[in-house]
């Protein structure tokens, strides 16, 4: 995946290095394990292994059932949008595994007892608690037509992941139609859950303002889309910060 | 209060993760940059204003007690009084797009230039990203980014790297200004780049007891 992983660790009574270090290093431990099933460019990854059909779903390790299974809930939430089975060259779960990875390694975190924490997976973000017991993290979001600067500002409760082709080109896949295009220039969607989050922003950047109603019905996650010509749409609860 | 910046980055191919600790509420150390921020991130760095113009990171101390696959984490807690503490590892690069191998780049070649009001620059560590490797360097005025430009980039001289390179570093130049004006504790957006990209940034930040 080549991504980078950044972690913020908050605390107003001070953090103590020698005791956040066990669960730092299970939590990069538990990336790099994510990376080495999950990996699409390693050719012995057991995900690898099994878009060639070399191995059935039952001798790959549990993880990749627990995933495939998530995907299937997403793809139904999403109306189909999100869909790792239709993807050229063989079932691709990467839109949700970034983003489960991310809070995988944050629940590695929450025995440290810390006050707050991010795990940053290149622009999706999974979090608890917030910058200082009392203010919640504040997260800009990246302005589609002009990455240098923020469209807006929200005030973040878990988790945050945001899709678009802005920067790597049309690399999305709609499902529907077998081609690479992109409803929407931006779509964020806000939640408890990372994996779920990138797997509906992925969607709904694909499959436009259907999958906006369909968010809408969403217990606990909004989202807010950024159009091709700068127009803004959110559900009604999206956490914008002031 | 600790409040040392610990970097820790992965030897495998694929992810790696970087750690900020950071204490609230926020307080800076060094006297030229003694407002500077609301992010709580910072580092010490001395806080003399008449120190020689530069200084130069401490070694990496500790290794993480990690099993597999190979991590590294570097702590820079037992040089918290001085300046920098830029380290990196780097990930093997899973793309394909250039032949060269990874190799692991540390670089603790940060300088600062310390003077209450002039112009300080630092360098921040090499960092591989998708398509080669790069590092940032920044500059202060005072309490505010004067600057931020990319130091070194090795792309491996390909076409598709180039591309990508001319497109998106710009961009990401802009983006760590944007943010600085914003209190915000990250940025989402769709990211190729930009990962390499803030890692180095955030080091060199750090190096100049900004963020």
């Amino acid at each position: 995946m080549g991504t980078v992983v950044t972690f913020d660790i908050y605390d107003d009574e001070g953090i103590d290095p020698d005791t956040l270090l066990p669960f730092l290093a299970k939590a990069v431990a538990t990336l790099h394990r994510v990376d080495k099933v999950f990996s699409t460019w390693k050719p012995d990854s057991p995900l690898s292994r099994l878009r060639r059909g070399e191995i059935a779903l039952g001798e790959a390790p549990v993880d990749v059932t627990e995933v495939l299974e998530n995907c299937k809930g997403a793809k139904e939430l999403s109306g189909g949008w999100f869909d790792p089975w239709r993807l050229p060259g063989g079932v691709d779960p990467s839109g949700y595994v970034k983003g489960w990875a991310a809070q995988q390694a944050l629940e590695d975190l929450v025995g440290s007892e810390v006050g707050g924490a991010m795990v940053n997976a290149a622009g999706d973000i999974a979090s608890f608690g917030g910058p200082t017991s009392e203010s919640p993290f504040r997260i800009g979001i990246v302005n589609p037509s002009s990455p240098t600067s923020l469209a807006c500002t929200v005030e973040l409760r878990g988790a945050i992941a945001t899709s678009g082709a802005y920067e790597r080109g049309e690399h999305l896949f709609n499902p529907f139609t077998d081609r690479y295009e992109t409803a929407f220039a931006s779509a964020s969607v806000t939640g408890p859950d990372l994996g779920l989050a990138d797997a509906l922003a992925t969607a709904l950047v694909v499959g436009g303002e259907q999958v906006l109603s369909l968010i809408e019905g969403v217990y606990d996650y909004e989202a807010m889309v950024i159009g091709h010509e700068g127009a803004m749409k959110w559900t009604t609860e999206f956490p914008f910060a002031n | 209060m600790r409040r040392s910046p610990i970097v820790i980055a992965g030897t495998l191919a694929g992810l790696f993760g970087v750690l900020g600790f950071h204490t609230s509420p926020a307080k800076l150390n060094l006297g030229t940059v003694g407002t500077a921020g609301s992010s709580p991130t910072t580092t010490s760095p001395s806080p003399s204003t008449t120190s020689p113009p530069t200084t130069t990171s401490p070694p990496p101390t500790t290794t993480v007690p990690s099993t597999t696959p190979p991590t590294t984490a570097t702590s820079s807690r037992a040089a918290k009084s001085k300046t920098g503490n830029s380290t990196t590892s780097t990930a093997a690069r899973t793309t394909t797009t250039t032949t060269r191998t990874t190799t692991t780049t540390v670089a603790p070649t940060t300088t600062t230039t310390a003077a209450s009001s002039a112009a300080r620059t630092a360098t921040g560590p090499l960092v591989n990203y998708n398509f080669g490797v790069l590092s940032v360097t920044v500059t202060l005025t005072g309490t505010k980014i004067a600057k931020v430009t990319i130091g070194t980039l090795d792309d491996g001289g390909n076409f598709r790297s180039q591309s990508i390179d001319q497109m998106a570093i710009p961009q990401l130049e802009q983006q760590a200004l944007q943010a600085q004006s914003a209190s915000i504790q990250g940025v989402s957006g769709a990211s190729y780049t930009s990962a390499g990209f803030e890692l180095s940034l955030q080091d060199a930040l750090k190096t100049l007891g900004f963020k």
